[in-house]
């Protein structure tokens, strides 16, 4: 019996040659986590700026936002685009589509192999700051828990899906991952990975808050490190992306394949 | 041009059990093992030479090419190839020898095949006006027209073959190392490289040392030749005498109607083995048409095959022969 | 010599080239070039307002570093990105041998063989950038200054350089770590600030550790006519000791590569 194509042994079979695969790459992995410190670095900067008042968030919990932030970054991070574009150019896209899972599966499970395999030196990092930062030191309710780890998980199948959608164009055109270049910029700025939202204007605010990116970090962040957030409304608003946002990838990318097909695969 | 003396190689290879107790050990005690990829070599080769290295994969035979060159370090031995010391890569040595290596490029893959023979010229310092002509002349040895100005990405395999040919030759080097460079190309291509080499070699002079695991490269090419076995010099002579010797005895399988005892093959060949129906004779060559027409006698044969045995076969064989 | 100048020129031609044969890619360079600065420039006003400064520094002033860190991640996307991280596919795909049998010397052909052009429209606008906020600061530009900045600049661009150098280097030994450079990318982040708007502990490292300083607050600090000569001499120094290291560790990388290989 499948369930969108899946049953438990796919998916173990998957996920196990996944993790496995991404285990060979250890150290390349422990390197992106390591370039992960943006958000560190921009705590030492908001920590000595007097501009935090307006924050909203101050001391301990301004270093608990953004080790929240440097977490929920490495657990939702999303590189499918990359790959499927090497995929499309050496050809092996053809197996793919000739089986009877659908390609986007791969790229999940493959993301999922990598966040095991992340996990540890994502811990290690924590644990570093830590004890440079003692004092923030919490570990959040298990309610709390499962909630964030629920937020970065809707982040992950939102920026999955954003880059699969930038995918499904690679049928058409050769360099669409350039796109992807152009969909990070706001995703960086906006997102809560560099300043909190509440750092920005009001005005920003209101209209930033009708896009995705906040909801991608800034969100999963405060539910992680406790900050009083609208719990209802954030999730909400990020169920609302993944129910845009599925049914334009699975149309997207099923014109995408008659193309390939139809261009000679 | 070419010699070598007592040429070795040797590596340490850090020897890692499996499993979690296997990488601690690795970790806190590391045993090493010294594995030997060239042995021993000596050769000379005389300005001129057509000469191919034959072996097995893993011989040693690119091994040996790339110390020649100066990409690898020996280990112990002398090599001197046009008078320099090939490690040193002196600026001189590097203009006077190219290196083509198959399924390996250095054009470049978006531009033309003529951008990066632009960029060749400039480095080797050859006048514009002079690798104009140069380029002429090859390209027409070559039989390349358009495709030097067609994006190295939309040629097939064997024409950007022949433009490698190109861009190494461009500089008119002395000597010419060439490693596997007919590797994935279909017959066609490779007969036209072959072809293109040998006139190369005729007009020009230069010193060319082949390496491959086909044996219809060396044939057609090279009339002498360097049998490299598990890092040893194990043949260096004429072509002929080595293929003679090398294949003693043709293969023939046999498929019957019925199955045979063993004796009644005795005085045909040796017999490979006998299981039900299918034979395998090994038969001597010069008796071949002979005892294939006492076959066709004596047996119902529903189906026959002759071949000759695959190198690597032969060359083991050779091995275990002894030295010639 | 001559022949060096004539073999950059065709390996520059050669790079626009490819680089022109996707235009699409072109565009969409330069645009993200353009939002890049402009959310760089955005983020960096949250930290002002009326009356307010960050480590000391008033917007204008910022608005230097801003430019300087502009420049050097121009050059980044320019020159370093494409050639040094190419290394990695040199030594995977065996391609290296061929580098090495060139006439020419190997750090060179590694370092200088191609180039991305929409690095060149950031080191502009960086300049620019770092022009416009020199001038709001009541600048005088005098040739002293102006000589000086640019020592500085190519100080700082060689500091840059054997950084990124060494870190690449390493994957003649380690093909798998190839992304080492992205950390340091990402560390070279905090050079978009002023150095005393980190505290008193990340302002050492970001000095003589990672010499971010140099890349930025260093220059800033020359044109605002405030560096002292000590620290432009440090600089200098630094400038030595890391092309000196980077240099000496090709060439016992090429040691190793070529007694190594198979």
């Amino acid at each position: 019996m499948r369930i969108f194509g899946l049953n438990r042994r796919i998916v173990r079979a998957l996920l196990g040659s996944q993790y496995a695969h991404m285990l060979e790459y250890r150290a390349e992995i422990a390197l992106w986590a390591l370039s992960g410190v943006l958000p560190f670095i921009m705590l030492s900067l908001w920590s000595g700026s007097d501009a935090r008042s307006q924050l909203g968030l101050d001391g301990v919990a301004l270093d608990r936002y953004f080790l929240s932030a440097f977490l929920v970054r490495q657990f939702s991070v999303v590189w499918m685009v990359y790959a499927f574009e090497e995929d499309a150019l050496l050809g092996r896209l053809s197996p793919y589509l000739l089986q009877p899972l659908h390609p986007l599966w791969r790229y999940v499970a493959s993301h999922l192999g990598e966040q095991l395999t992340r996990l540890p030196f994502a811990a290690g990092i924590a644990g570093v700051f830590f004890l440079i930062q003692p004092q923030a030191f919490w570990i959040p309710s298990l309610g709390g828990f499962l909630l964030a780890w629920l937020a970065t998980w809707m982040a992950f199948a939102i920026t999955f899906l954003l880059q699969s959608l930038i995918a499904s164009l690679c049928f058409w055109s050769e360099k669409a991952t350039a796109l992807e270049r152009l969909l990070f910029l706001p995703f960086l700025f906006f997102s809560g990975l560099l300043a909190p939202l509440t750092a920005f204007p009001p005005a920003v605010q209101e209209w930033v808050r009708w896009t995705p990116f906040p909801y991608l970090i800034d969100f999963p962040a405060r539910v992680l490190s406790g900050d009083p957030v609208n719990l209802a409304a954030g999730f909400a608003a990020q169920l609302a992306w993944v129910a845009l946002l599925l049914p334009l990838v699975l149309v997207l990318w099923r014109a995408g394949v008659r193309r390939y097909s139809a261009m000679g695969a | 041009m070419i010699t070598v003396e007592r040429l070795s190689k040797t590596y340490r290879v850090a020897d890692k059990q499996p499993g979690l107790a296997g990488t601690l050990q690795h970790f806190l005690r590391r045993r090493q093992r010294d594995v030997s990829a060239v042995r021993d070599v000596s050769f000379a080769i005389a300005p001129g030479e057509m000469v191919g290295f034959l072996g097995a994969n893993g011989a040693g035979k690119t091994t040996t090419l790339k110390m020649l060159c100066g990409l690898i370090y020996p280990s112990s031995g002398q090599v001197l190839v046009a008078g320099h010391q090939p490690q040193r890569r002196h600026p001189d040595f590097l203009r006077r020898i190219t290196l083509v290596m198959g399924q390996k490029q250095q054009l470049i893959w978006d531009l033309p095949p003529m951008d990066s023979l632009r960029v060749n010229a400039a480095v080797y310092g050859i006048p514009d006006r002079v690798a104009s002509r140069r380029i002429a002349d090859l390209s027409d040895l070559l039989e390349l027209g358009e495709e030097l100005t067609r994006p190295v990405r939309k040629l097939s395999l064997g024409q950007r073959m022949k433009a490698e040919l190109l861009a190494a030759l461009l500089h008119e080097p002395e000597v010419l190392f060439l490693d596997e460079p007919t590797l994935g190309l279909d017959v066609n291509a490779q007969m036209r490289v072959r072809q293109f080499l040998a006139e190369y070699n005729r007009r020009t002079g230069a010193t060319i040392l082949l390496t491959s695991h086909y044996m219809a490269d060396i044939t057609a090419l090279c009339p002498r030749v360097l049998l490299i076995h598990q890092g040893q010099l194990f043949h260096d002579g004429a072509l002929d005498r080595l293929a003679s010797r090398l294949a003693p005895e043709r293969h023939v399988r046999l498929e019957l109607k019925k199955p045979a005892p063993a004796e009644a093959f005795a005085g045909l060949g040796r017999l490979d083995s006998l299981e039900n129906c299918e034979v395998n004779l090994r038969v001597d060559p010069a008796s071949l048409t002979r005892v294939l027409a006492q076959i066709l006698e004596r047996f119902e044969v529903r189906d026959l095959e002759v071949n000759d045995p695959p190198i690597d076969q032969l060359i083991g064989e050779l091995f275990r022969q002894g030295s010639l | 010599m001559g022949r060096y100048w004539r073999t950059l020129r065709r390996f520059w031609g050669t790079a626009l080239a490819t680089q022109l044969e996707y235009q699409l890619n072109v565009l969409v360079e330069l645009l993200a070039v353009a939002l890049s600065l402009g959310g760089s420039l955005l983020l960096l006003s949250l930290f002002f307002g009326p009356g307010r400064e960050l480590g000391g520094w008033n917007w204008n002033q910022a608005l230097i570093v801003q430019g300087f860190y502009t420049v050097f991640d121009g050059m980044t996307t320019a020159w370093l990105r494409p050639n040094l991280g190419a290394i990695v596919t040199y030594v995977r795909e065996g391609t290296l041998d061929f580098v090495l049998l060139k006439p020419i010397d190997s750090q060179f052909w590694v370092s200088l063989r191609t180039f991305a052009p929409a690095g060149l429209s950031e080191v502009v606008l960086g300049l620019g950038l770092a022009a416009w906020g020199g001038h709001l600061s009541g600048v005088v530009l005098t040739p002293a200054v102006l000589v000086t900045v640019l020592m500085m600049l190519l100080v700082a661009a060689l500091i840059l350089y054997s950084l990124w150098f060494l870190i690449a280097a390493t994957s003649i030994w380690f093909v798998k770590t190839w992304n080492a450079t992205e950390v340091l990318r990402a560390l070279l982040a905090s050079g978009r600030y002023p150095l005393e708007a980190y505290p008193a502990s990340l302002r050492l490292l970001f000095t003589l550790v990672l010499p971010v300083a140099f890349l930025t607050t260093v220059p800033a600090e020359v044109l605002l006519g405030r560096a002292s000569l000590p620290l432009l001499a440090l600089g200098f120094v630094l400038a030595g000791v890391f092309f000196a290291a980077a240099r000496g560790f090709w060439l016992f990388a090429l040691r190793h590569y070529t007694s190594a290989s198979s």
